[in-house]
C-alpha cells in the first residue's frame, strides 16, 4: 500500500511513522521543515524561550534561596535564540532519523491532489513530480490568523512565527489576543524585560479554561506588571517609523514599539486541490472528517489543525495514528473524551475534562474540591506557592468530570487527572490513593478529598 | 498595641481620619493572622469603594484574603511601595504599611467604626 502524507507536523509525521510500522510504503511531502508548527514555530521553540525566561526569573530571586551573587544579570537574546534553534534542530534531526529507520521517503515541495490517487509535488527548484497513492493523509496544519485591518509586516506587526525569532527585544509590546499564545508570549517578553500590554476582546484571558483558573492567571499577570485590558476591541492600528499605535473601541489609544497579533489560526487548505476533488469543508474552511478521519472522498484522510477542533499537537498525533490505522486497513476511531492540555505561562496551567461553566451549562449536578498550592510544603520549599488544584466531580456518582491545575509543573501534574478521567474513577478513589510526600501531586489528593470537605490540610469549613 | 487615635472596622481594617480623607490599612491582628505577606493586589486610584466590601486582596505564604473597605468613598492615593515590598504591611501595619487614602463620602459613616478598646474586645470575642 502506497501512502502519501502531506505535511510533517505532529499530525503528519506520527501518521507516517504509524503507517510505516503497519507495513505501508510511505512518502511524506513537506514544503518547509519537518515538525510543522509545533516544532518550528510553536510548542518546542516557545518552551525553549520559556526555559530561558524562567532561568532569568529564578536568577533574579536567588537571594530568596539564600544564594548571593555578585554582578549583574542580563538576557542575551541572540544567545537565547541560538539555544532555542539548537533544540529545534536536534528535534528535527530526530524526526528525520525516525523516518530513515522506517524507510519513509521525505520529499521537499508543495503537494496538491490531482485526483484521489495522484499527488503532484512542486519542488523548490521548479520541477514537478507525480506520486501515485493508494491513500492520502492531509496534515497541512494551520498558520497564525491575520486580521485584514493590519496584516503582519514582520517588523512592527508580528505573528507568533515572527515573535519566536526576534533578533532584539523591543522596549514595549502590545499583544492582541489573551489566548494561550498571547499569554505565553506575554510572560516570556515581560521576563526578558519588555513592557507588555495584552488587549483582549472577550471579558477574560484564556477563555477556554475554567474561570477560576483564568482569574488566578490574571492575577499572576498583574503581579508581573503585565497589563491586561479585557472586553476591548481593536478598531485600528497605525504604524509610524518608531512605533505602533493601537486604537481600542474607537477612542482609547495605546502605543508600543511592536505589536504581536495572536487572535487564532487559519487553516492551510490553499492550493491542495481540495475544491476540484470536492472534499467537503466546514464553515471556517476546515476539512470535514468522520471519527475514522476519513474526508468526504474515499481514500483521503485529514488530521490535525486543518480539520479544526482543538488545534493541539497531541490531538493531531492521535488523529494521525487513527488515520494511519484506517488507511492500512485496521479499523480505528478517534476518542476526544479525555484530552489533557497545558498552557506554559508562569505559573503553568494544566486542564482536562469539564470546566465548571461547562458543567453548569450542561446541567450536570457537580461538586468542586479545591486545594491551594500554598497548602503544600513542597511548593514552599520550591518557592512557588501561587496556584490552585480544582477537581469537579459528579454530585451523585462522585465520578471525576474535570481537573484543573494552575501552578508549577501543572502541565505534567494534569496527567494524573487525565488518567482518573480515562479510568472513570471517583474522587474518593483518587483521594484514597497514597500520594508521595513531599510532592506537588499531593494537591490532587487533597483537592479530591475536599470534595467531601475533608481535606486534611484545610481548616474546617463553616 | 492598637493606636488610640485610629478607628477600626470589624473586618480588621483601620482608618486615620484627617478632614475628608481617611488613610486606611489592615490591623496588626490581621497581619499577624495572615503571616508573611507576599503580594497585595493594590486598588486603583479614582475607583469608588463601599464600606464592608472587598477593595483589595492580600496574599501571604499561608492564604489569600480580601481587604475590606472600612469606609465608603473614592480612592485618592495608593501606597505604591507595597507593590514591590508588600512585607512592609507585616513590619509596620499602622505606619508605612498603609494601603490607601479614601476620600470619605459621608463622615457619619465613621460613627459605625470601633475605637481601639472596642476593637480589642471584638478580637477577643472572636478568638
Amino acid at each position: 500500500m502506497n501512502l502519501v502524507v502531506i505535511g510533517s507536523g505532529p499530525g503528519g509525521y506520527v501518521a507516517a511513522l504509524k503507517a510505516a510500522q503497519l507495513g505501508a510504503a510511505v512518502t511524506v511531502v513537506e514544503r518547509e521543515e519537518v515538525g510543522g508548527t509545533c516544532l518550528n514555530w510553536g510548542c518546542i521553540p516557545t518552551k525553549a524561550l520559556i526555559a530561558s525566561a524562567e532561568a532569568l526569573a529564578q536568577a533574579r530571586r536567588l537571594a530568596d534561596f539564600g544564594i548571593n551573587v555578585n554582578g549583574s544579570l542580563a538576557a542575551d537574546l541572540p544567545a537565547i535564540m541560538e539555544r532555542k534553534n539548537k533544540i529545534v534542530a536536534t528535534q528535527i534531526k530526530g524526526i528525520r532519523a525516525l523516518f530513515k529507520s522506517w524507510n519513509i521517503s521525505l520529499l521537499s515541495g508543495h503537494a496538491s491532489l490531482l485526483d484521489s490517487k495522484t499527488v503532484e509535488v512542486s519542488r523548490s527548484e521548479g520541477t514537478q513530480e507525480l506520486l501515485r497513492a493508494d491513500r492520502v493523509i492531509i496534515a497541512t496544519g494551520s498558520r497564525p490568523a491575520e486580521l485584514p485591518m493590519f496584516p503582519f509586516d514582520g517588523a512592527k506587526i508580528l505573528s507568533s512565527n515572527d515573535a519566536v525569532n526576534l533578533s532584539e527585544l523591543p522596549a514595549s509590546f502590545i499583544i492582541i489576543g489573551a489566548g494561550v499564545i498571547g499569554c505565553e508570549f506575554a510572560f516570556i517578553l515581560r521576563e526578558l524585560g519588555a513592557d507588555v500590554t495584552i488587549v483582549e476582546a472577550m471579558p477574560r484571558a484564556v477563555l477556554s479554561e475554567d474561570a477560576e483558573i483564568a482569574e488566578i492567571l490574571e492575577k499572576e499577570l498583574k503581579k508581573r506588571k503585565i497589563k491586561l485590558i479585557t472586553s476591548a476591541k481593536v478598531t485600528g492600528v497605525a504604524t509610524t517609523e518608531s512605533s505602533v499605535e493601537v486604537v481600542l473601541d474607537g477612542d482609547r489609544k495605546l502605543a508600543a514599539e511592536k505589536v504581536l497579533v495572536s487572535v487564532g489560526r487559519s487553516y492551510n487548505t490553499e492550493h491542495l486541490g481540495l475544491e476540484s476533488l470536492g472534499i467537503a469543508r466546514g464553515p471556517r474552511g476546515e476539512i470535514l472528517v468522520n471519527e475514522k478521519m476519513e474526508t468526504s472522498v474515499s481514500g483521503i484522510y485529514a488530521v490535525g489543525d486543518v480539520i479544526g477542533g482543538m488545534l493541539l499537537a497531541h490531538v493531531a498525533s492521535k488523529e494521525g495514528i487513527v488515520a494511519a490505522k484506517n488507511a492500512c486497513g485496521i479499523s480505528a476511531a478517534i476518542d476526544y473524551r479525555v484530552v489533557p492540555a497545558g498552557i506554559f505561562t508562569a505559573p503553568e496551567i494544566g486542564s482536562v475534562g469539564l470546566r465548571e461553566h461547562q458543567a453548569q451549562k450542561q446541567g450536570i449536578p457537580y461538586t468542586v474540591g479545591r486545594f491551594p498550592m500554598r497548602g503544600l510544603g513542597k511548593a514552599h520549599a520550591m518557592g512557588e506557592i501561587a496556584g490552585l488544584f480544582k477537581i469537579i466531580a459528579h454530585a451523585e456518582t462522585d465520578h471525576i468530570l474535570g481537573v484543573h491545575i494552575i501552578g508549577p509543573h501543572a502541565s505534567d501534574l494534569i496527567h494524573e487527572g487525565a488518567l482518573a478521567l480515562q479510568a472513570g474513577i471517583t474522587a474518593q478513589a483518587l483521594a484514597a490513593m497514597i500520594h508521595a510526600h513531599p510532592t506537588l501531586s499531593e494537591g490532587i489528593m487533597e483537592a479530591a478529598e475536599d470534595i467531601r470537605g475533608t481535606a486534611i490540610h484545610l481548616p474546617k469549613k463553616n | 498595641m492598637n493606636p488610640e487615635d485610629l478607628k477600626y472596622h470589624k473586618e480588621h481594617a483601620w482608618v486615620r481620619v484627617s478632614g475628608k480623607k481617611a488613610t486606611m490599612g489592615i490591623t496588626d491582628y490581621a497581619q499577624e493572622a495572615l503571616g508573611d505577606i507576599v503580594y497585595i493586589d493594590l486598588p486603583e486610584s479614582d475607583i469608588h469603594v463601599e464600606a464592608g466590601t472587598e477593595m483589595s486582596e492580600i496574599e501571604s505564604t499561608k492564604t489569600s484574603s480580601p481587604v475590606i473597605a472600612p469606609v465608603s468613598g473614592t480612592i485618592v492615593s495608593v501606597n505604591e511601595k507595597l507593590a514591590d515590598n508588600p512585607e512592609i504591611i507585616n513590619d509596620d501595619p499602622y505606619g508605612k504599611g498603609w494601603i490607601a487614602v479614601i476620600e470619605i463620602d459621608d463622615p457619619a459613616e465613621l460613627d459605625e467604626l470601633m475605637d481601639a478598646s472596642d476593637y480589642e474586645q471584638h478580637i477577643e470575642e472572636n478568638k
